[in-house]
């Protein structure tokens, strides 16, 4: 136990102490949200409001903002992964290999790292709230706590799967762009995801931000009590197999990837150094 | 003495290339181990399988009394490793690099201030603890390395090329510090060098070629082996001394040249406290070299056996 803290309060003193990272990982999200926020929500209040006569003063930027704040969660968690590769490169990951910590605990130690750096990051972002003028209720901001850091935890794993397969950052580097930039558009986080066709559609089902995104903007904005048909203009019912998906099956569905991750992480750990 | 490290029958094959061939040999508590080898010959396959980095194809390995395969976190335990590259967490301060080893090594709470504190004096770098150690030295670096190889108290040290890129001066202080541990600790070594001079510190040497322990002998007996010494002997008459020699000692080869009489004989040692005793003609010049572990590398691993004693 105690390596799984040395190692995650090693990759958190790091990040605390790197402000260029810290401000520069605000860089996209602002700029998402510029874009999204500022210039799809008129189109996208109007769809809305056209849609359902059961949501009046309709704010798209309500919604839209949980999603910029889990496509945050999900560059910072993988971006920070790339710690492993660093530690390759610079010899620190053999000082870690050779101690007694167990390659379970190395694995669960980076990713805590790498997730509880996301999560700040994301809770962060809360900063900007005033300033875009949109309000939540302060008990719906304390709930989405957990759910946010639940997914930082399940995209982190992802990152320490990849990085543990690789040996340079310029190969990471290339992987995440192909990958980070699909699983945000295919998320619900930034437009609804509902309407897309089937192959497309299984790709949003088995990417876990799906999930992620739809707790998020449910707990945070309080729509999970709203009427179905207003869920479903806002792109809310998640559906799988024909049925909706419930908060507590995404939460299920997000520890569930984060195990398999971890576990196939740590194989990759063990291969790498027997 | 009690075997600290026991290596049965390891065998490890790559692909298509047995890299290392069923080797054996036991390590005694205490011992400083030399392990010596060109590039390539399977030393560094053979070293990361002992210390559990490496799984072998087959063969055993016991440290501490603990198996290196199947017990490798308490193996993990027993050994301390300094590599031959840095793996010091540059960005953070000597101290706190120190910390965390503690901490991947569950080395007791109440105990780590004082270790820490005891082995950055053993480097002399309690001054420095504060600093990041982006701003120290090469040597510094190295030191600190020692220091937190130290730090769970291993059994066993494995120092691979410990002193490599350094200047001579920073090489001597870190033997210096290897071995005021080795007095205070009781500690075994196990080193890796390129530097034969350093090897000489050993207990014993392992040479290793082509997967395969060629050698394995204390400094003294390997240069024996190699041949005897080399006297470079002047006197006022060379002629006289060369007979008077040939009729006490028939064993050594006795060559003029130059005006100086160069004698081999099986050990230099015997033979000069003899001939002192004896010799009655003023001796002008005297040089004894000594077969170096240079000349027992080269002519074992078939390299250049030239390059040994003449």
């Amino acid at each position: 136990m105690e390596g799984i803290f040395a190692i995650w309060q090693r990759d958190l003193m790091k990040f605390i102490r790197d402000r260029a990272r810290l401000l520069g990982s605000f860089a996209m999200p602002i700029l998402f949200l510029i874009i999204f926020g500022g210039g799809f929500s008129g189109t996208m209040e109007n769809l809305v409001m056209n849609q359902t006569s059961e949501i009046e003063n309709f704010n798209y930027l309500t919604f839209i903002f949980p999603g910029i704040v889990a496509m945050t969660l999900l560059m910072t968690s993988i971006f920070s992964s790339l710690s492993v590769i660093q530690d390759k490169e610079f010899g620190y990951m053999k000082e870690i290999l050779v101690s007694p910590v167990s390659r379970v605990n190395i694995a669960i130690g980076k990713m805590l790292g790498a997730s509880t750096v996301a999560f700040m990051q994301g809770v962060l972002m809360f900063i900007l709230i005033p300033v875009l003028g949109v309000t939540y209720e302060w008990s719906n901001v304390l709930a989405v706590l957990p759910i946010m850091f639940l997914l930082s935890c399940t995209l982190a794993s992802l990152g320490l799967l990849i990085a543990s397969l690789l040996r340079s950052t310029q190969g990471f580097q290339l992987i995440v762009q192909v990958l980070v930039f699909p699983m945000v558009f295919l998320s619900g986080a930034l437009f609804p995801v509902t309407n897309m066709p089937a192959w497309m559609d299984i790709l949003v089902k088995v990417n876990p931000v799906t999930y992620g995104v739809d707790a998020m903007k449910k707990v945070m904005t309080g729509a999970g009590d709203l009427p179905f048909a207003a869920q479903n203009a806002l792109g809310l019912n998640l559906q799988l197999f024909g049925r909706t998906v419930t908060v507590a099956e995404e939460l299920l569905f997000l520890i569930i990837f984060t195990s398999i991750l971890i576990a196939l992480a740590t194989v990759s750990f063990r291969r790498a150094n027997a | 003495m009690e075997s600290i490290i026991q290596v049965h029958e390891l065998r490890k094959s790559f692909k298509d290339m047995e890299a290392v061939k069923g080797i054996h040999f036991d390590v005694a508590q205490g011992e400083i181990f030399g392990f010596l080898g060109p590039n390539g010959a399977g030393k560094s396959t053979t070293i990361n399988m002992i210390c559990t980095m490496l799984a072998p194809t087959s063969g055993s390995v016991t440290i501490n009394g603990y198996d290196a395969f199947k017990q490798k976190a308490k193996v993990r335990e027993s050994i301390g490793i300094i590599f031959q590259e840095n793996t010091l967490d540059e960005k953070l301060s000597a101290l706190e690099n120190l910390k965390l080893h503690c901490r991947f090594y569950r080395v007791p709470k109440h105990k780590r201030t004082e270790r820490i504190q005891e082995v950055l004096e053993i480097v002399d770098l309690t001054d420095n603890q504060k600093k990041k150690v982006e701003e120290f030295s090469g040597g510094m670096k190295r030191r600190l390395e020692i220091a937190r190889g130290l730090l769970h108290y291993p059994k066993v040290l494995f120092l691979d090329e410990p002193t490599v890129g350094l200047d001579p001066q920073t090489r001597a202080h870190i033997w210096e510090y290897i071995l005021r541990l080795k007095e205070k600790e009781n500690i075994t070594i196990f080193l890796t060098t390129h530097y034969l001079d350093e090897a000489e510190i050993s207990h014993r040497i392992a040479i290793m070629d082509k997967g395969s322990i060629i050698a394995l002998d204390t400094p003294k007996r390997l240069k024996q082996q190699v041949g005897g010494d080399v006297i470079e002997l002047g006197t006022e008459d060379n002629n006289a001394v060369a007979t008077q020699l040939q009729h006490d000692m028939p064993e050594a080869e006795i060559q003029e040249e130059a005006g100086v009489l160069r004698i081999k004989v099986p050990s230099s040692d015997q033979f000069i406290s003899t001939f002192l005793q004896q010799i009655r003609i003023p001796i002008t010049s005297l040089n004894i070299r000594r077969p170096t572990l240079n000349d027992v590398f080269l002519s074992y691993t078939g390299r250049n056996i030239k390059a040994g004693p003449a």
